[in-house]
């Protein structure tokens, strides 16, 4: 019998787009060498609802709910680059208060995000009770972001000009006391994970992609960070406010899963101390700038980013002087995050990939907008 | 005397924008590029203090290689087009570049016309692949020396390209939605 | 529980034979230890410690619904509804079409006449496509006499499209999902 016949063949192997690890409808086509992973290729674009198309007929007001559809995680934060990016051509900023509240809603939200990414990932890898710790906090946040604009998930909290909503009365108190119990709760969630032989073996080592790649492949937010690069566009160029607040950026050093497990664990943290310091030092006064009623900036484009729970989330908005904008090109940070899905899983095993996609943490609304 | 009742139709506007007030750009880096590309860079220009610069679209290539190279913009935030009919190149594609040593954002434009393939940057940037895809998808932008220019976000075998001014938002391949799904219409 | 010491080195030296005899006696009594802890179930017991430490009735997050109705928050975005004054029970809606133009989905349809005794609108239908609506509260923001509102109603299931398109009457009344409880 010749050697040639003991030889394996290259498996093809879909993963998704049905497929519970892919979180959504992502589906990745793997060549495999046995358990081995030669290479994969995505396949996108199954959520795809036009949004970009969308802008074109719509005001500048009546498009900010469906940015909260892309990345409906984070819907909040969405909004709030949305919002930077019409104010910046309309050339106006919002109020003191307005700014202080955007970061406390904002930054709440990074939390929730995180929050489910840390829940689905450690469920993925096969750890089922961090699941339910993480949605139990996150759940304490939507409370708040209910309470605030009525709305659980797509808020649409915030407007072109500022806030529609003044805060309710106890907003203060219930954050305070989520920010008082939440620390002890992801000493909960750590306490679960970080020392867990299981989890750190699955983790450690897989995945790894180093700051040249990052910067090579767009690649922005924790994945960025994990791979040693303090880089987060709250430092950079500070929007809404951050410069006032003191925080740091918490980085990894291998670039691999397990680092931007930390990564993540570690800026829940940050994000309880900007909370605190937002609502310690919140000024009074009006929410709303002073807005035309029907905008219609002069024309010019601008683009505006902010650091999302996922990276970098920018908007360039071309104006043409009319009611509705020209063009809005939304820069998915989980779009170019996912690119480098391929560089990460060359080598790994196939139960590997189901870590590396949940570590890329990327939402398929965004991706496919 | 009762009005009518209908809901209100989405008008979009299929006249390109008008020209909007460009300060000029000028610096150590424009001194550079000046000198490096001559009349190649038609303008350097800022708009609400963001800087961007007008480049023939042959030096494309030329002008991000030299700035990742040699002025440290190491990093392709985005890369975009927007459609402009009306001009005799009818789409601008628009490169947005940021440098991590500086903590700068640039953005390079060059025009190309319809039905005419721009370079590739996916050599110079890799992380262009899937934004040159999502370009060719959405406005049938051609990039030559792609290693695989496919649509991205809608079927391979869809037609037209929604993000064309011309195209209707209500429009969708109706004979992709009957073939694929067995429904007469989308809507 | 980690198991015993357990000794890699090979040597019959008389003088480490005692210590050996003492890590044989104590690995045996760790196993037998770990055999206890087994058969007590004490890892268990550990383990359902934090899960009764969770069962305390304040700290229960699963609710009863539809046995026990959850209560959304006063600013919820749910149904819309068209709001009568509450005295002389007429409608507060000035038919000035503002929600409709606010709306991104343009799904409201609002028809009026013309009094041509007072010069003023006065509002004869109001569709709402509930179908097609993201509750994104524009509509709402929009009115300038806070005649359409979105409500606390959040049960707005349909068996039919058509049920979804709310007239005016229904905006009115407001929808009826049956209760199982107070």
């Amino acid at each position: 019998m010749s050697a040639t016949f003991l030889d394996t063949n290259e498996l093809e192997l879909n993963m998704g787009p049905q497929h519970p690890s892919t979180h959504g409808v992502l589906r990745v086509i793997l060549k495999l060498d046995g358990e081995k992973v030669l290479g994969t290729e995505c396949v996108i674009g199954y959520l795809h609802r036009g949004v970009e198309k969308i802008a074109e007929a719509r005001t500048y007001q009546q498009f900010a709910p469906y940015v909260d559809r892309m990345d409906y995680i984070s819907a909040v934060s969405n909004g709030l680059g949305y919002c930077l990016a019409v104010e910046k051509l309309l050339n106006v900023t919002a109020t003191p208060r307005a700014r202080a509240v955007r970061v406390i809603l904002t930054e709440l939200n990074r939390i929730a995000s995180h929050l489910f990414w840390l829940g689905t990932h450690a469920l993925d890898i096969g750890a089922t009770t961090p699941l339910f710790y993480c949605l139990r906090e996150r759940e304490e946040v939507l409370k708040i972001f209910e309470n605030y604009c009525g709305a659980r998930l797509t808020t649409h909290a915030f407007r072109i000009g500022g806030l529609q909503y003044e805060l309710y009365a106890g907003f203060e108190d219930q954050v305070r006391a989520f920010c008082g119990s939440f620390p002890g709760r992801v000493d909960e969630y750590e306490e679960l994970l970080t020392h867990n032989r299981i989890w750190t073996s699955r983790l450690r080592g897989v995945g790894i992609l180093n700051a040249e790649e990052c910067k090579r492949f767009g690649v922005t937010g924790p994945v960025l960070r994990a791979a040693g690069v303090a880089w987060d566009l709250r430092k950079a160029q500070p929007y809404s406010g951050y410069e006032q607040y003191e925080f740091h950026v918490p980085t990894g050093e291998a670039g691999d899963t397990y680092d931007r497990y930390l990564v993540r664990v570690r800026e829940m943290r940050e994000s309880v101390r900007i909370i605190e310091q937002a609502l310690a030092m919140l000024p009074s006064g009006p929410v709303m700038a002073k807005v035309p009623k029907v905008i219609k900036p002069a024309p010019g484009e601008v683009y505006v980013s902010i650091e999302a729970p996922k990276g970098e989330l920018g908007y360039y908005v071309v104006s043409d002087g009319g009611k509705n904008p020209y063009r809005v090109r939304v820069r998915p940070p989980s779009f170019l995050n996912l690119q480098a899905l391929d560089t990460m899983c060359r080598g790994a095993l196939v139960a590997d990939v189901v870590a590396i996609i949940g570590t890329i943490d990327m939402v398929m609304g965004e991706v496919d907008r | 005397m009762s009005e009518v009742p209908t809901a209100h139709t989405p008008k979009v506007h299929a006249h390109a924008p008008a020209e909007m007030a460009v300060e000029t750009w000028e610096s150590a880096l424009t001194g550079r590029l000046a000198a490096r590309f001559g009349g190649g860079i038609s303008r350097f220009g800022s708009y609400l203090g963001q800087p961007f610069l007008e480049a023939r679209a042959d030096l494309t290539l030329d002008v991000l290689r030299f700035l990742r190279d040699e002025e440290a913009f190491d990093f392709l935030v985005d890369l975009t087009a927007v459609d402009r009919p009306g001009h005799a190149e009818r789409f601008e594609l628009v490169y947005i570049l940021y440098s991590f040593a500086s903590n700068e954002r640039i953005r390079v434009k060059t025009r190309v016309g319809d039905g005419v393939a721009a370079p590739s940057v996916t050599g110079v940037y890799p992380a262009a692949d899937w934004l040159e895809r999502e370009v060719f998808d959405m406005f049938g932008i051609g990039f030559a020396g792609h290693p695989k220019l496919r649509r991205i976000l809608l079927p391979d075998d869809w037609s037209g390209h929604p993000l064309r001014r011309e195209t209707s938002i209500l429009a969708m391949d109706q004979d992709w939605v009957r073939r694929n799904l067995g429904i007469e219409s989308g809507q | 529980m980690m198991g015993p010491l357990r000794s890699t080195r090979k040597t019959d030296s008389p003088r480490l034979s005692l210590s050996r005899v003492f890590l044989g006696v104590w690995s045996r009594a760790g196993a037998a230890f770990a055999l206890l802890k087994k058969f007590l179930l004490l890892d268990l017991l550990e383990g359902l410690r934090v899960t009764f430490k969770a069962q305390h009735p304040s700290k229960i997050y699963t609710e009863q619904y539809p046995a026990e109705r959850p209560a959304v928050a006063e600013r919820y975005r749910g149904a819309p509804r068209l709001n009568n004054h509450p005295e002389t029970n007429q409608t507060l809606c000035i038919a000035c079409d503002l929600c409709a133009i606010a709306c991104p989905e343009n799904l409201i349809v609002v028809g009026s006449v013309r009094n041509p005794a007072t010069r003023r609108k006065e509002l004869t239908t109001f569709t709402y496509d509930l179908s097609r609506c993201m509750f994104c509260g524009l509509c709402e923001d929009a009115c300038p006499v806070d005649a359409l509102e979105l409500t606390q109603d959040f049960e707005l299931a349909s068996y039919t499209r058509e049920g979804l398109i709310w007239d005016r009457q229904m905006l009115e009344e407001g929808p009826r999902p049956v209760r199982y409880s107070s």
